[in-house]
């Protein structure tokens, strides 16, 4: 017998997705754009200090930018709240898993 | 001997399908990188073929979730057990060549599943097969992920433009180019991670089946780790090109910061799926961060004509798979699952249909030098679907 107890589409998930994949993937371009207007700014400055600002901001976002990669990677390496590693050892072998309530076996 | 003739056979196949998911899904990192000239195409499948390699060992945590709670565990024993991961590896690996003959990107994992719940059902009926989860776990997914990703690429790329007006043009572009290095380094090494752990999954399931590996004790073992990681590269590194002209060249023209803003939305979200445990596929993901592109930029043009056959590739993927996966149980079935012919015969037939495939795609060769939007899927011959943008552009 198939159990109904969850959901079809587990709208928690894919709103945090969504809001995950803004924040970072938005957060970068608009980041990686200041970088960029923050070099062209430094280049064309005939002032010293405005050009030393500049690259300072151009700095900062290339960091965050980076930070942002290292993140992810992060994310991708370790997946502690995956909802598939929360039974541990059931998960790692999904296909020989012991009957859960989701599916019914 | 009969099962490990078997064993040896499906670590063969799983190798084999390990090495289509390479070439079949490197467009996903790399497409829109070649597309925009942010880097040379032999140089871009290379460093992508490196970082899938590198990916592959970074983690199992995610060994098998392929078919997870969707088909009855217990039937993956002994010899029954391994038949019926043959047929799924051949429903996923013929599929995968149908789609790349006609040039049109389609996930490598659903095609498995499909493979897995045709041989499933061939083997042991319907009630074999968790219907419920299959559409919470894939369907559902997969028709979220694209819109998804299309959200965060149509939001990125309108403030990519925004803030393009300020910047000299040329120095723009070449901006952007260099930011699509490390954004397709990064697609690559997810894939790298998520896909080959996939195959890593299969093979351990096999030697698990056999009884090679105690289930209540489960590990990689290193050298299935190291045939997951060179498959999967060496699949990339020979190059996907057909499907690789099409996401790159024939959806929408694609500028640098278009590139850009696609891969950064695909990337953040396949990274926020694996972390959060909802399975995405990549090919889908990428895709919708592509049209999201095109759709983010003023004036740009979508050809819808070709997004309509990815969608419609998408939808058959899982049955068709499912169909060629069934198709391959029968066989193994007029054989017995005693011995290890049925084994061999059904491995002899999918290495020759796959022979066919590829000869045919020799008809309408697509290589590394000449990668445009005149090339068309043998789809389209005749109407020139894809040569609409380039003369729209040109």
């Amino acid at each position: 017998m198939i159990v109904l107890a969850t959901p079809l589409v587990e709208w928690d998930n894919v709103l945090k997705i969504l809001l995950a994949g803004l924040i970072g993937a938005v957060g970068v371009v608009v980041l990686y754009g200041f970088l960029l207007l923050a070099v062209s700014r430094a280049r064309s400055s005939k002032s010293e200090g405005v050009r030393i600002v500049d690259y300072a901001i151009a700095g900062v976002c290339g960091f965050l930018c980076i930070a942002a990669v290292v993140i992810g990677i992060y994310a991708m390496v370790n997946k502690p709240k995956s909802s598939s590693s929360k039974s541990k050892g059931k998960a790692k072998i999904a296909m020989v898993a012991a009957p859960s309530r989701r599916t019914g076996w | 001997m009969g099962s490990d003739l078997i064993l040896v056979i499906v670590i063969v196949t799983a190798a084999g399908f390990d090495f289509t998911n390479g070439f079949h899904d490197t467009a996903n990192a790399v497409a829109t990188s070649i597309a925009t000239g942010a880097l040379k195409p032999r140089v871009a499948v290379g460093m992508s073929a490196i970082l899938n390699l590198v990916g592959a060992f970074l983690s199992i945590s995610v060994a098998a979730t392929i078919a997870k709670g969707i088909i009855n565990p217990a039937l993956i024993k002994g010899n029954t057990g391994m038949l019926i991961v043959l047929a799924a590896l051949v429903g996923a690996i013929l599929w995968n060549l149908v789609t790349w003959y006609f040039t049109l990107p389609s996930s490598s994992s659903h095609a498995l599943i499909g493979g897995v719940i045709g041989a499933t059902i061939a083997a042991a009926g319907t009630k074999a097969v968790s219907f419920h989860a299959l559409v919470q776990t894939v369907l559902a997914p997969a028709v979220l992920s694209p819109f998804i990703a299309l959200i965060v690429a149509l939001i990125g790329t309108f403030l990519a433009y925004r803030l393009i007006r300020l910047l000299a043009e040329d120095f723009a572009r070449k901006g952007y180019r260099y930011g699509q290095i490390g954004s397709a380094a990064l697609v690559s090494l997810a894939h790298g991670t998520n896909d080959a752990q996939k195959t890593m999954g299969v093979i351990t399931l096999a030697l698990i089946a056999d009884g090679k590996i105690s289930a209540a004790h489960f590990y990689v073992p290193f050298w299935v780790k190291l045939i997951c990681a060179a498959a999967i590269a060496s699949g990339t590194f020979i190059g996907g090109w057909r499907i690789i002209n099409t996401m790159g060249n024939r959806i929408t023209p694609i500028e640098s910061p278009q590139g850009f803003a696609a891969e950064a939305a695909s990337g953040a979200t396949i990274l926020a799926s694996s972390y959060y445990g909802y399975p995405l596929s990549t090919t889908q993901v990428v895709s919708g961060g592509i049209i999201g592109a095109g759709l983010g930029k003023k004036l740009a043009s979508i050809h819808w004509g070709v997004a309509g056959q990815m969608v419609g590739a998408w939808v058959l993927t899982i049955p068709s798979a499912g169909l060629i996966g069934a198709g391959a149980w029968e066989i193994t079935n007029l054989f017995g699952v005693h011995g290890g012919v049925a084994s061999v015969v059904v491995a002899v037939i999918a290495a020759a249909l796959a022979a066919g495939v590829w000869i045919l795609a020799q008809r309408n060769k697509i290589t590394a030098d000449d990668l445009d939007r005149t090339h068309v899927s043998p789809l389209d011959e005749g109407r020139q679907l894809g040569a609409e943008p380039a003369a729209a552009a040109g």
